[in-house]
């Protein structure tokens, strides 16, 4: 264990423990977009959780999700000089995605009202001008869902995130992986009848699986194929049912062998 | 080309660079060099054959200006944007390059013979502004002597 301060706080960490993710533990707010604790490697990009960190005679300002802990480490979340960079890391975020209601919400709370940048995405963009391309969608989909639907395209200024030349990805497991990991709200997607619509990632399409048994639409067909080739030898009566089916027929069949109540 | 034909020609590129390591990028150069460009057809072989997801394949073509996911012309007119070219009027040769051919950076002329576009430095600052045509580069390049280099390409003024 080593011996660290943050802001009037003394604390315990382990050495080398991620200072995001202990301070958050701790109840010490650092705003951040890109930190993801699903993540063994934390990525840096969208610089909101900068904090001013003191040790022996020097001061730097550096992103807390790369900082490790050692002894002695002196952090301070708050100080003018790191409430002055992330005013800046604001502004621009307003104007790179204005839509984004966290972001506002962030810049209120640091007193920001208007971008002095010109704005860079339009609500009507494939992400509703909310994404800052911090990628954790693209990770989500290649490094955990390993499916590497969609990517950066094109660098500098241009770059978007979407799939290979802008076409439906038959690629997509319709996990909504995307959706639900996307710290702005970017990501949007529907499901229309047997359908779900990634509607962000060029209208990819993905089928829906019907519950042999009620007709419910449980999950998506690549997502249940995936899952199914992951898991051990299942009673194959279970395998194409719904959650509540499944539970139903697996309580009767764990019930038919029981000797009955015996009567008094 | 067929799909035989394209199977045993790609084939052919993989083997030659079989360390698994930093090969994408000198298999997609490979390519293009044969083909002239990058085809969808292609960079969903290469996808499948070497399992790279096609989305991080399309990353990688679009991020380096050296690919081109388009036939282009019969010669490829690359105007340098370096700083040193900028600053030696490169904008001009841009400018003067589309109005004598009748088309944009990035486009390729009705009859299929130019295409133009811009790069950053090729490294030949001393000589600034440079255009490469096809692999040649050029020197100290101006709008005025655009139509003598354009005629060694079978350009003819109208």
């Amino acid at each position: 264990m080593v011996k660290i301060k943050i802001n009037d706080q003394n604390l315990y960490a382990r050495e080398g423990e991620n200072i995001l993710k202990l301070a958050l533990k701790e109840g010490i707010d650092i705003p951040h977009l890109c930190y993801h604790e699903i993540f063994e490697e934390p990525y840096g990009a969208c610089r909101l959780c900068i904090v001013e960190v003191i040790k022996d005679d020097e001061r730097f300002i550096t992103t807390s999700c790369t900082l490790q802990a050692q002894n002695g480490l002196e952090i301070l979340t708050q100080s003018p000089e790191v409430v002055k960079h992330r005013k800046i890391l604001l502004e621009l975020y307003l104007a790179q995605a204005p839509n984004a209601e966290n972001i506002k919400k962030l810049a209120e709370k640091y007193g920001i009202e208007k971008s002095r940048f010109p704005k860079r995405a339009f609500v009507t963009d494939h992400l509703n001008g909310k994404c800052i391309l911090c990628g954790l969608c693209i990770r989500v989909c290649g490094e955990v869902m390993k499916a590497g639907v969609i990517n950066y395209i094109g660098r500098g200024p241009s770059t978007k995130i979407n799939t290979p030349f802008f076409e439906e990805n038959p690629d997509c497991l319709g996990c909504l992986a995307c959706v639900n990991i996307c710290p702005t709200e970017a990501v949007s997607a529907e499901e229309v009848e047997n359908r779900k619509i990634l509607k962000s990632w060029s209208e990819t399409k993905v089928k829906m699986k019907e519950c042999k048994n009620c007709g419910s639409l449980f999950t998506t067909y690549p997502l249940w194929e995936k899952t199914k080739s992951l898991l051990m030898e299942m009673d194959t009566e279970l395998e194409e049912l719904c959650p509540n089916c499944k539970r139903e027929l697996l309580i009767k069949k764990l019930t038919k062998n029981l000797p009955l109540p015996k009567p008094y | 080309m067929n799909n035989t034909k394209r199977a045993k020609e790609l084939e052919e590129i993989i083997l030659k660079h079989s360390s698994p390591a930093g090969r994408i990028l000198s298999i997609l150069e490979e390519i293009q060099e044969r083909e002239g460009y990058l085809s969808k057809e292609s960079l969903k072989y290469i996808s499948k054959r070497l399992n790279i997801p096609l989305a991080d394949l399309y990353s990688l073509v679009t991020f380096y200006s050296f690919f081109n996911l388009e036939r282009g012309g019969k010669h490829t007119i690359t105007v340098c944007m370096g700083t040193a070219c900028y600053v030696k009027g490169a904008p001009k040769i841009i400018e003067e390059l589309e109005r004598r051919l009748g088309i944009k950076e990035g486009e390729t002329t009705s009859d299929g013979i130019f295409t133009i576009k811009s790069a950053r430095c090729f490294g030949a600052c001393s000589m600034a502004p440079v255009v490469r045509i096809n692999e040649r580069i050029y020197g100290y390049v101006f709008p005025e002597s655009l139509p003598s280099l354009l005629k060694l390409y079978g350009w003819k003024e109208k």
